[in-house]
C-alpha cells in the first residue's frame, strides 16, 4: 500500500497548488500552510494561507436557528407598559401602512396585542425573559442579546436565506460553507461543516431549503453535510445489508489498486483524490457511528437534555449531538429547529416551542461550560424575523396571533469573546422600531466571522468576474458585545 | 516545507507558456483586464462608486487626466507609502507580481491606450483564415489547425490519437450521455475503413437519445424544474416545454430559431401552440407562493430573472450587478439594465403564485400531445390572470392544472418600467419611463425589428451581435472539453477570462453563423477534430505544463455528469426504461428527504419509472435529488452554465451504497450469470472481464481481472456461510432477482459489481 499513500500524497499536494479540487479529507496539506501563515493551528486539514486574519476567539460556532420567525414581544423584548394599549390601534406614526405582508396588510384594525406571557428578571443581570424559558433562565448571565436585530425580507424563504448566505438571492454560499471555504477542517474523519434539523412538535412548521447549507457557487465540498433524523445518519451512511465491514474493506482495497494503476497512466490528480476521498469515505463509516450514538453519555448530562435527548432527530438530541460534534473538531454546526410561525395564537405557540427547545438550548451551554469549552464556542440563536405587535386575526386577552415583522427582533450570543450578562440595543415603546443600536443581518454575520478570526472584507470568492462575500458590500462588527 | 524547485519551475513554466505573447503589449486584452480587476471598483464605469473623478475604464478621460503621462500612476504603483500607494493597501484588490510588472513596462514604454479600445468580446467576430500547418497529417478540420498553431508557438506537440474504444466512449457518451453497449465496441473495433468514426458521430447524432443528453446543458441554464422554488416549493407543470426542447434539439432546429421560438414564441407572425410551448424558457424562473409575500416586490424579481438568464445564457455578461448600481466593470448601465427589463415586464402575470399548479399565463395541453392535430397546432389565447383574495389579502391567481404548460403573453398595456433605486421594488425613479432598449455598446438596433421580444430575438440572433455565437459555441466546446476556449463560460465581460484560443473561437462562430445557425453540424464538426479525438494520457510533464490543459495537447479526460453516472449504471444492469418524453418521474429516494425539512412528502414510483433516464428525475427545488447534487448537479434556482466538479466523500458513498447502485450492481452481476452461464473453468474471469468492459468500453488486464477474481471467491466463501446476509444483499432494490440463481453465487457477483461501478474509470471518460 506503501506506493498507493506516496502517490496520493504527491499528486494531493500538486492538485492543492494547482486549484484542483481536494475534498475533506486531504491529504497532508496542513504541512503546506503551516510554512505561510504562523497563526494557523497546526491540525487544520485545508483552508486558506492568510487565515485567520488575526487569532481567532473561538473555535467553532453553534448556530442554533430558530426557524419561523421567534416572537421577541413574548420572549425577551418585554413592553410592559403596553398592556394598558390593549386593543388600542397601532399608531400609523409607529406602522407604516406599507411593508406589511399581504396576510395582514387587508386588515381593517391593527390593534396593540400585548403579550399574555409573565415576565421576570432573571440572573444577577436582571435580563427580562418570559416564564416558558425557565431552564434558560438559569443561564441567563450566560447570553449577551441582542434586542435590535433588523432585517428587510419579510417573507421566511429569503429572510431565512439572507441569515444563512448573506443575500435573499439563491445562490450564494451559506455561512458554514464560506467559514469552511475559508478555515478548512479540524477533523480528518468528518466534514468542516454540519447541518441538523428537527421540527416543532405542536406543528412542523416553515420548510427548509438546502441552499441554507448549500456551497453556493463555492466548490461543492465545502456544503454542509446534513445528519439525518431518519434511516442513515449521513446519505448512504452504511454499507448495503447483507454487505460486512470486511467485505466494504476488501472492495475499497480493490479500487485503491485498480484505481491507483489508472493514476499512474493517466497523470491525472483528481483520480488521487477520488482514490483519498474513498478513504475517507470509509472513515466516515467506521467514526459516524461512535459519535451518534448517545446512549454512552452520564446520566446526569443525558437528564439535563431532557427526556428527549435520546430521540434521534429532536431538537435536544441535535443539542447533544452538537456538543459531541464540536468536541471532534467540528467548526460550524448548524442547528434549525422549526415551528416558529405564531400567526395563529403566539402565547400558546411560543410555549410550545420552548417545550421543544428550552431545556436544550440551556442544557447544551450548561453542558459545553461544564467540559470547558463553553470559553471556544460561539452559540448563535435567533431565527429569521420577528413578529408584529399588533394582533393577526381576532384579538383576545390569552389569544393573539402575530405576522412576520422585519424592523426589530431578538438575537442572543452566548460563549468565547462575547459579554455576557449584557444586553444592547433597544425598541420602541411598541417593539415595533429599533430605536437604539441597530444590528442589521451582516452586522451579526461580520460578528460571527470576526470571532472565528475572519475579516469578512477579505473572506471573498470570485465569481462572475466579482469578488463576492458573505455579507456583500456591508457589515460592521458589533465590537461594543464582544468582550 | 518547501515546494521542490523543479516542481516550481514547472508551474511558472506553465504560466509563462499559457500567456506567452510577442510583440506590443495590447491594451484591451493585456492592460484593461488589470485595471479593470484592480481600479474599476473605485475609478469605474458606476459614478456612484468612483472616489474622485479619476478614471480609469474611459479613454478620454483617463488620458485626460495624465495620471498615465506625468509618472503618477507609476510612482503609486510602486511606492511603498500606504497614504499613496495604488490600490489601497486595505483595498483587498493587488496585483500580482507578473502583472505589475507588465503594467509598470506598459506606463514606462508611453501607455499606449488605442482609440478603438473596445473590450474584445464587444467586437464582432471577423473571420479569420485558418492558419497554415506543416503536418497536415494531424489536421481532420479547421479546428485543428488554429489549435496545433497554438500548440506550435508553446512549442508543444499534440498527443497521439485515442484508442479505438476509447475514443468510441468519449463520443457516445459526450453525444448521448450513455455508454457504448459491447456489441457497439465489437463492431466499431471490427469497422476498419476511414469513415469508422464519422458513421458511428452520424449514428449517435441521429438517436433520440442526443436530444435527451444535449437537453440537459439547457435545462441546468434555463433553471428548469417541477417546483416553484421558494418557501412551500409548490409543484408546477413544465415537462411539456421540456418535451419541446429535447424535440427541438433532435430535429436540429437552427439555433436563431430556436432561441427566437423560445423569446419570442408567442410573438411570431407564424406562431402556433409550438412556438407558444417554447416560451415556457422564460416562465422556468422561480415563483414565490409564499402566503403575505407582496405582488409587487416578486414580478420585479421574476423580470430581473429573465434579464439576468438572458445575459447569462445569451451573452455571456453579469447582469446581476447592473440591477442595483452601473456596472463596475463592463460598460452596462443600471439604466441598460431596466431597458432589457423593459423587454419582459409586460408579461400578463401574477406577483404571487397560486400554491401549487401552473401560474398564469399557461395554456391547456391537448390529451394528445406530442401528436397535436392541425387545429391542436394552432396558437392559443391563454385566458387573463383572475386574482382571488385569500387569508384576509392574500391574492392569488388561478392555478393550472397538470393539462397545461406555463407560457409567456403580453399584456394589452404594458406595465411602465422605471430604473429602481437599488434594485429595490419600491424605490422607482419616475423621472423616466423606459422603453425596450439593449445595451448599445454590445451592437446596433435594426429600426424594421419590433421593440418587443421578438426584436430582442431579432438583435441577440443578428450576425452583428458579436456574443451571441460566441458564447454559444464555447458553451458547445465546454461540453466536450471541460472547460470552454473561454474559461468563465457565464462572463465574457472585462472581468471575464480572454479566450486560450481567440481566433478558433471567432472561426466557430462565424462558422456556426455561415452554416445557418447549424447546432449538429458544429457539434460533428467539434467531435470529428483530431484535437477531440487525442489520447487523454498525460505525460508528466504535460501535467505540469498544462494541469488544466487549456493549449489542447492532449484529449479530455472527465467524470461524467451526475445524470451519465446514474444512467450508466442503469444501461449496465439493463434496468434502464428508454421512453422518450413525458412527466418527471419519482426514482428511489432515502426515507424522509422531503418530509424532514419541508411540508411534502415523496410519493416513490413504482415498477419502470425507477429505471427511467436521470433528466426525466422530479426536480424539487428546495430539495433537489440528493444523488445527483452529490455529483454537483445545478441546484437549478438559478441560471448555472457551468458546474464544479470536486469531488467528496459523499460521492464514494453514494456509488458505494445508494440503492440505485446497489441495485444496479445485482443486476450487471445477473446479466453476468445469465448472458455468460457456461461454467468453464475459467468461467469467473471471463464474466468479470465481459463486465469490466461493459463498464470501462476497454478490456481489462490481467492483473485486474485476477484482484477481482480473488475478490470474487472470498464473498463466495462468504456468502455460502452466510445465505441469509446474501439474500439480504439481493434484496435491495424493488426489482426481483433471478429466482433459478444461486443465491450465495448472484450475492458474490454483486459486490463484484460494485466494485467495478465505483471504479475511477467507470466513472469517467479517458
Amino acid at each position: 500500500m506503501n506506493t498507493i499513500k506516496e502517490l496520493a500524497a504527491q499528486r494531493n499536494r500538486r492538485a492543492f497548488l494547482q486549484g484542483s479540487s481536494l475534498g475533506l479529507g486531504a491529504i497532508a496539506l496542513n504541512e503546506l500552510s503551516s510554512s505561510s501563515a504562523a497563526t494557523q493551528p497546526a491540525s487544520r486539514i485545508g483552508g486558506l494561507i492568510g487565515l485567520p486574519h488575526f487569532p481567532a476567539k473561538v473555535k467553532r460556532v453553534i448556530y442554533l436557528f430558530q426557524s419561523g420567525g421567534p416572537s421577541q414581544l413574548d420572549l425577551f423584548d418585554h413592553k410592559p407598559d403596553l398592556a394598558k394599549r390593549f386593543g388600542e390601534e397601532v399608531p400609523t406614526s409607529v406602522y407604516p401602512a406599507e411593508r406589511k405582508t399581504t396576510m395582514t396588510a387587508g386588515q381593517k384594525s391593527f390593534p396593540v396585542a400585548p403579550s399574555s406571557l409573565k415576565f421576570a428578571q432573571r440572573g444577577e443581570c436582571g435580563l427580562w425573559m418570559s416564564e416558558p424559558q425557565k431552564h434558560l433562565a438559569e443561564v441567563a448571565d450566560e447570553l449577551c442579546v441582542i434586542k435590535s436585530m433588523y432585517t428587510e425580507a419579510i417573507n421566511h424563504d429569503p429572510a431565512a436565506t439572507l441569515f444563512q448566505t448573506g443575500s435573499v438571492i439563491a445562490g450564494r454560499p451559506s455561512m458554514g460553507a464560506w467559514i469552511s471555504y475559508g478555515l478548512g477542517s479540524e477533523n480528518a474523519n468528518l466534514p468542516a461543516f454540519v447541518a441538523l434539523t428537527s421540527n416543532g412538535s405542536a406543528k412542523a412548521g416553515q420548510p427548509l431549503y438546502d441552499r441554507l447549507w448549500g456551497a453556493g457557487f463555492l466548490p461543492g465540498r465545502f456544503q454542509g453535510v446534513k445528519f439525518r433524523g431518519q434511516g442513515d445518519p449521513i446519505l448512504d451512511l452504511y454499507n448495503p445489508a447483507g454487505m460486512t465491514r470486511e467485505q466494504r474493506r476488501r472492495t475499497l482495497d480493490s479500487l485503491q489498486r485498480l484505481n491507483g494503476d489508472q493514476a499512474d497512466r493517466f497523470n491525472d490528480p483528481a483520480i488521487a483524490t477520488r482514490i483519498a476521498q474513498y478513504e475517507l469515505a470509509f472513515r466516515m463509516q467506521m467514526s459516524v457511528p461512535e459519535l451518534i450514538d448517545v446512549n454512552n453519555e452520564p446520566k446526569h448530562v443525558l437528564d439535563m437534555y431532557g427526556p428527549q435527548a435520546t430521540q434521534v432527530g429532536k431538537y435536544a438530541y441535535n443539542c447533544l449531538l452538537a456538543r459531541r460534534l464540536a468536541q471532534r473538531g467540528v467548526r460550524f454546526i448548524q442547528l434549525y429547529h422549526r415551528g416558529w410561525d405564531a400567526h395563529g395564537n403566539a402565547p400558546k405557540e411560543v410555549a410550545a416551542q420552548c417545550r421543544d427547545t428550552d431545556q436544550a438550548t440551556a442544557a447544551l451551554i450548561k453542558d459545553l461550560k461544564q467540559q470547558g469549552m463553553l470559553d471556544e464556542t460561539l452559540i448563535v440563536w435567533g431565527g429569521e424575523f420577528g413578529r408584529t405587535v399588533y394582533c393577526q386575526g381576532k384579538l383576545t386577552p390569552e389569544k393573539y396571533g402575530r405576522d412576520h415583522h422585519p424592523n426589530c427582533f431578538t438575537y442572543w450570543l452566548a460563549g468565547g469573546g462575547v459579554k455576557p450578562g449584557f444586553s444592547y440595543g433597544a425598541t420602541d415603546d411598541y417593539s415595533v422600531n429599533v430605536v437604539e443600536k441597530p444590528v442589521h443581518v451582516h452586522d451579526l454575520q461580520a460578528t460571527i466571522l470576526r470571532q472565528l478570526g475572519i475579516n469578512h472584507e477579505k473572506l471573498t470568492f470570485r465569481f462572475q468576474g466579482r469578488h463576492y462575500r458573505l455579507t456583500d458590500v456591508h457589515g460592521n462588527v458589533i465590537n461594543e458585545i464582544l468582550s | 516545507m518547501r515546494f521542490p524547485p523543479v516542481f516550481i519551475a514547472f508551474h511558472l513554466l506553465a504560466i509563462v507558456s499559457v500567456d506567452v505573447r510577442g510583440g506590443e503589449i495590447d491594451f484591451a486584452s493585456e492592460i484593461r483586464p488589470l485595471l479593470s480587476d484592480a481600479c474599476y471598483t473605485c475609478h469605474g464605469p458606476d459614478p456612484q462608486a468612483r472616489v474622485t473623478d479619476l478614471r480609469l475604464d474611459d479613454r478620454a478621460a483617463a488620458v485626460g487626466s495624465q495620471v498615465l503621462s506625468s509618472g503618477e500612476m507609476l510612482d503609486r504603483l510602486l511606492t511603498d507609502d500606504p497614504e499613496l500607494q495604488m490600490p489601497p493597501p486595505d483595498s483587498g484588490s493587488r496585483f500580482s507580481k507578473a502583472d505589475r510588472v507588465k503594467l509598470v513596462e506598459w506606463l514606462k514604454t508611453g501607455a499606449a491606450w488605442p482609440e478603438d479600445d473596445r473590450h474584445w468580446a464587444f467586437v464582432p467576430p471577423v473571420r479569420p483564415s485558418p492558419p497554415e500547418i506543416e503536418s497536415v497529417e494531424r489536421v481532420q478540420n479547421e479546428v485543428d489547425s488554429f489549435v496545433l498553431a497554438r500548440l506550435q508557438q508553446a512549442e508543444l506537440s499534440p498527443s497521439v490519437p485515442a484508442d479505438k474504444a476509447t475514443i468510441l466512449r468519449r463520443v457516445t457518451f459526450d453525444l448521448t450521455g450513455l455508454p457504448p453497449t459491447v456489441e457497439e465496441l465489437d463492431a466499431f473495433l471490427a469497422d476498419e475503413s476511414d469513415t469508422a468514426y464519422e458513421k458511428v458521430v452520424d449514428r449517435l447524432l441521429a438517436s433520440q437519445r442526443y436530444g435527451e443528453h444535449m437537453a440537459l446543458d439547457w435545462l441546468e441554464a434555463s433553471r428548469y424544474a417541477d417546483t416553484d422554488g421558494y418557501q412551500n416549493d409548490r409543484l408546477r407543470y413544465m415537462w411539456v416545454w421540456r418535451d419541446w426542447l429535447i424535440s427541438a434539439l433532435n430535429n436540429n432546429m437552427p439555433f436563431d430559431q430556436f432561441v427566437t421560438q423560445q423569446m419570442a414564441g408567442d410573438l411570431l407572425p407564424e406562431r402556433d401552440f409550438f412556438t407558444q410551448v417554447a416560451t415556457g424558457f422564460n416562465r422556468n424562473h422561480r415563483i414565490n407562493s409564499e402566503g403575505g409575500s407582496i405582488p409587487d416586490e416578486w414580478i420585479v424579481e421574476y423580470v430581473a430573472d429573465r434579464v439576468e438568464t438572458t445575459g447569462t445564457m445569451f451573452l455571456g455578461l453579469t447582469m446581476t450587478c447592473s440591477r442595483c448600481h452601473d456596472h463596475k466593470y463592463d460598460p452596462i448601465s443600471q439604466r441598460d439594465f431596466y431597458r432589457l427589463f423593459a423587454f419582459f415586464n409586460s408579461i400578463a402575470e401574477a406577483g404571487l403564485g397560486p400554491n401549487n399548479g401552473n401560474s398564469p399565463p399557461f395554456i391547456p395541453v391537448p390529451k394528445s400531445w406530442p401528436n397535436l392535430s392541425a387545429e391542436e397546432s394552432a396558437f392559443v389565447e391563454p385566458e387573463p390572470v383572475k386574482v382571488k383574495v385569500q387569508q384576509v389579502s392574500v391574492p392569488r391567481p388561478q392555478p393550472g392544472s397538470k393539462d397545461t404548460v406555463m407560457v409567456l403573453h403580453e399584456l394589452a398595456e404594458p406595465r411602465p418600467t422605471y430604473r429602481l433605486n437599488r434594485g429595490q421594488y419600491d424605490q422607482p425613479d419616475e423621472s423616466e419611463v423606459l422603453k425596450p432598449a439593449t445595451p448599445e455598446v454590445l451592437g446596433g438596433w435594426n429600426q424594421e425589428w419590433p421593440r418587443n421580444r421578438l426584436g430582442l430575438a431579432n438583435w441577440l440572433t443578428s450576425p452583428d451581435n458579436p456574443l451571441m455565437a460566441r458564447v454559444t459555441v464555447n458553451r458547445m466546446w465546454q461540453h466536450y472539453f471541460g472547460t470552454g476556449l473561454v474559461k468563465t463560460s457565464e462572463n465574457f465581460g472585462i472581468q471575464g477570462q480572454r479566450p486560450s484560443h481567440p481566433k478558433l473561437l471567432d472561426w466557430l462562430a462565424t462558422e456556426f453563423i455561415r452554416s445557418g445557425w447549424n447546432v449538429k453540424a458544429m457539434q460533428k464538426r467539434i467531435v470529428m477534430s483530431a484535437t477531440y479525438q487525442q489520447s487523454s494520457i498525460a505525460s508528466e510533464q504535460l501535467q505540469q505544463l498544462d494541469p488544466d490543459n487549456r493549449l489542447l495537447a492532449r484529449g479530455p479526460r472527465r467524470r461524467l455528469s451526475p445524470f451519465a453516472i446514474r444512467d450508466a449504471a442503469l444501461s449496465h444492469s439493463g434496468l434502464l426504461v428508454e421512453t422518450l418524453g413525458g412527466p418527471s418521474v419519482k426514482p428511489y429516494m432515502p426515507p424522509g428527504i422531503w418530509k424532514s425539512i419541508s411540508n411534502a412528502k415523496y410519493a416513490q414510483d413504482k415498477g419502470d419509472k425507477l429505471y427511467r433516464r436521470s433528466m426525466y428525475t422530479y426536480w424539487r427545488r428546495t430539495v433537489p435529488p440528493p444523488t445527483m447534487m452529490a455529483f454537483n448537479a445545478a441546484a437549478r434556482e438559478t441560471c448555472t452554465v457551468r458546474s464544479d466538479m470536486t469531488t467528496t466523500p459523499l460521492q464514494a458513498l453514494t456509488m458505494l451504497n445508494n440503492v440505485t447502485f446497489v441495485e444496479s450492481a445485482r443486476f450487471l452481476a445477473q446479466r453476468m450469470l445469465t448472458e455468460h452461464p457456461a461454467e468453464n473453468s475459467d468461467a469467473a474471469q471471463q464474466r468479470i472481464a465481459w463486465a469490466f468492459r461493459l463498464a470501462t468500453s476497454r478490456q481489462p488486464t490481467d492483473r485486474e481481472v485476477k484482484f477481482l477474481s480473488e475478490d470474487l471467491a472470498a464473498y463466495l466463501q462468504e456468502f455460502d456461510n452466510d445465505p441469509a446476509a446474501a439474500k439480504q444483499l439481493l434484496g435491495i432494490g424493488e426489482k426481483p432477482f433471478d429466482a433459478t440463481l444461486d443465491v450465495a453465487k448472484l450475492a458474490a457477483y454483486t459486490l463484484v459489481a460494485n466494485t467495478l461501478l465505483n471504479l475511477d474509470e467507470s466513472m469517467s471518460q479517458n
